[in-house]
């Protein structure tokens, strides 16, 4: 084997400008497919992050039947000890209850429809930093009564602004529909468009006061320390309270569980299209350098080298050259790659107000695990030995005699 | 003592087509230490019957004997074995590998039969310098003479110790002063150390130096002659 390494080694060398332009192109395949999948996994990523961040949590407890009716009546018991529990689980970092209702906000010039959450104003920061999209006024400050924050594109259908008047009305636990007037102390940008068009956020003894007189809950949103953990702690919620169903990030937002499974998807498939071309390059490649060489190839035959060894000398000569350039491709790539995983990398002057709509930013931090790096060489060295395999054949049913004829 | 043998050795190309006979039922006996030419116009099948005696081609009838053994019914895989062991090659256009050095393609062939890196170096070494290459050991090909290209090919065919080498037109891309000293080179092997030489030639210095002559034509022998060429080798 040392023999057939050597050899082959020496022959990617034989023609250097044409080993370099191939490996050139290696290196500038596979820095581009990693590139462009590391802004895919910081896009993707910081986009799961926001929306958990902001309002999802890594796991919310509802009735078991609340995210398919909505009823106000299916709140969440018995509260003081899913409570307890929460506070003495060390997994938990923080918790929000919240209130929720489905209804009609009304401004002296139209009407809309809206999700209203109540949320506790002192224990929801500490959970979610939605109020972080705050853009103008205050968040749900004492000072007014019956404060309601409202999002940009909400204020501007209903055409007003901080300090005005909405009317909200809601049905009662008893089904029957209570009307309130709020304040508006605040207007939030998220850049989601559920959120900014059909979301406010009220104070959740407001709304439940309204709703019942009592304090009611119907979600309590829980942040983990470790979001891996997000399936054992909301089994060991579900297996201790058989009344209320808790549900990770994963289950309860499928554009997340897309955005999950597409990103291990993504990479691949880019990596696939560049290698398709590579494949074609390396082939290429190797064609020419067994028709360059095939009085050599049927003397070696000849003089008692096996056709074994030949194969896997040409598979050697491919797996060696298209290496050499997936290493450096590589090492390029994870330079570049650590790089812009520290500076990001800011694509707001091209396109980054649409990005922004769709609720993604225009400022990524792009990475690569070291797991997609493994898949990158082995995908390279796949490649590199399937294009090699057809030049090989050919050498492989060389006819020494008529080579050295010819 | 017979060490190559051919028993109504034919063959035919494009046997479905347009019928070539190659050669007509060659019939031949190489004993050991012999220094034979085959010699014949272009096209009279002297490389034809070089590639039969070297397993290099199947003929289409007849059989090739090596040391009391058919080599005509043996499968690809060893044939290619048998050849590493017991028939050196000596190429009309050297076919050196280019990225090796002088060292090395003498040695590689020697890798191949897994001998001991020690005995590989050994015998490189000497070989290089029995064919007067010693100084050029760490030579590549395209850095020497097609003379010295061809000493280091005689060198590499020797490498495996076979029981005979076949060289086809070994002097045809030489001046006069390499294609001497290689034949030189090679009949002093075949005077001291027993070598059988069998070449495929049309150069009258080979022919010259040749003790047993068969002369093909349009696929057959046409003659069969053994001369004492003592005098002409000393001279």
């Amino acid at each position: 084997m040392k023999m057939l390494l050597s050899i082959s080694w020496r022959n990617i060398w034989r023609r250097p400008s044409r080993s370099g332009v191939l490996i050139g192109a290696v290196i500038a395949g596979l820095w581009a497919g990693i590139l462009v999948s590391s802004w895919t996994n910081g896009l993707i990523n910081q986009r799961i992050n926001r929306v958990i961040q902001e309002e999802l949590t890594h796991l919310q407890i509802h009735h078991p039947e609340f995210l398919a009716d909505r009823e106000p009546q299916m709140t969440i018991e018995p509260t003081h000890e899913i409570f307890s529990f929460l506070n003495n689980d060390e997994r938990i970092k923080s918790y929000a209850a919240r209130t929720l209702a489905d209804g009609m906000i009304q401004s002296p010039q139209t009407a809309s429809g809206v999700q209203i959450t109540g949320v506790m104003a002192d224990l929801e920061p500490a959970t979610t930093n939605f109020h972080e999209n705050l853009i103008e006024g205050s968040y749900l400050t004492e000072q007014i009564v019956y404060p309601i924050i409202i999002g940009v594109k909400l204020a501007e259908k209903l055409n007003i602004g901080v300090g005005n008047r909405v009317v909200l009305s809601f049905q009662d636990l008893q089904n029957d529909i209570v009307y309130n007037a709020f304040n508006v102390a605040g207007i939030f940008r998220a850049n989601l468009p559920a959120y900014d068009e059909a979301r406010v956020i009220v104070r959740a003894e407001d709304l439940y006061g309204l709703m019942a007189g009592t304090p009611v809950f119907h979600e309590i949103a829980i942040m983990l320390y470790d979001i891996d953990e997000s399936d054992q702690v909301a089994a060991d919620i579900n297996r201790q309270f058989d009344t209320i169903q808790a549900e990770t990030w994963m289950e309860l937002s499928p554009e997340l569980r897309f955005m999950t499974g597409a990103s291990e998807y993504y990479m691949f498939y880019i990596m696939v299209v560049i290698m398709l071309a590579l494949a074609f390059g390396i082939l290429n490649t190797m064609l020419m350098a067994i028709f360059e060489r095939t009085r050599e190839l049927g003397m070696l035959i000849s003089i008692g080298m096996s056709r074994s060894r030949v194969f896997i000398m040409i598979i050697l000569e491919s797996v060696i050259l298209t290496m050499t350039g997936g290493a450096a491709g590589i090492l390029i790539s994870i330079l570049t790659v650590s790089y812009l995983g520290r500076n990001g990398l800011d694509l707001s002057s091209i396109g980054g107000d649409t990005m922004a709509e769709w609720g993604y930013d225009a400022f990524v931090y792009p990475f690569i695990t070291t797991g997609e790096y493994i898949s990158v060489a082995v995908l390279v060295m796949i490649t590199a030995i399937l294009a090699a395999i057809y030049p090989a054949i050919k050498a492989l049913r060389l006819n020494p005699g008529d080579v050295i004829r010819e | 003592m017979a060490i190559l043998q051919t028993k109504n050795l034919s063959k035919v190309y494009n046997p479905d087509t347009v019928p070539v006979h190659a050669l007509r039922d060659v019939s031949i006996t190489i004993d050991k230490g012999e220094f034979t030419s085959i010699v014949g116009p272009s096209g009279s099948g002297k490389t034809t019957l070089l590639n039969m005696l070297g397993g290099l081609d199947k003929p289409t009838s007849g059989s090739v004997w090596v040391n009391g053994e058919e080599i005509t019914m043996m499968k690809e895989s060893k044939l290619i074995d048998f050849r590493l062991h017991n028939i050196g090659f000596v190429f009309q256009h050297y076919n050196l590998i280019p990225v090796f050095t002088a060292h090395e393609n003498v040695s590689f062939i020697m890798l191949l039969q897994n001998r001991s890196k020690k005995e590989i170096n050994d015998r490189a070494n000497k070989l290089l310098d029995e064919v007067g290459l010693g100084d050029r050991k760490d030579a590549r090909p395209v850095q020497m003479s097609g003379g010295q290209q061809q000493r280091v090919a005689v060198a590499r065919a020797l490498a495996s110790e076979p029981k005979f080498i076949l060289a086809d037109e070994p002097t045809a891309n030489l001046d006069t002063t390499s294609a001497m000293n290689l034949l030189d080179i090679m009949y002093k092997m075949n005077q001291e150390q027993n070598v059988t030489f069998v070449f495929s030639t049309h150069d009258q210095r080979v022919i010259d130096r040749a003790r047993r002559v068969i002369t093909m034509v349009d696929g057959a022998i046409y003659k069969d002659e053994y001369r004492d060429v003592e005098e002409k080798a000393a001279s």
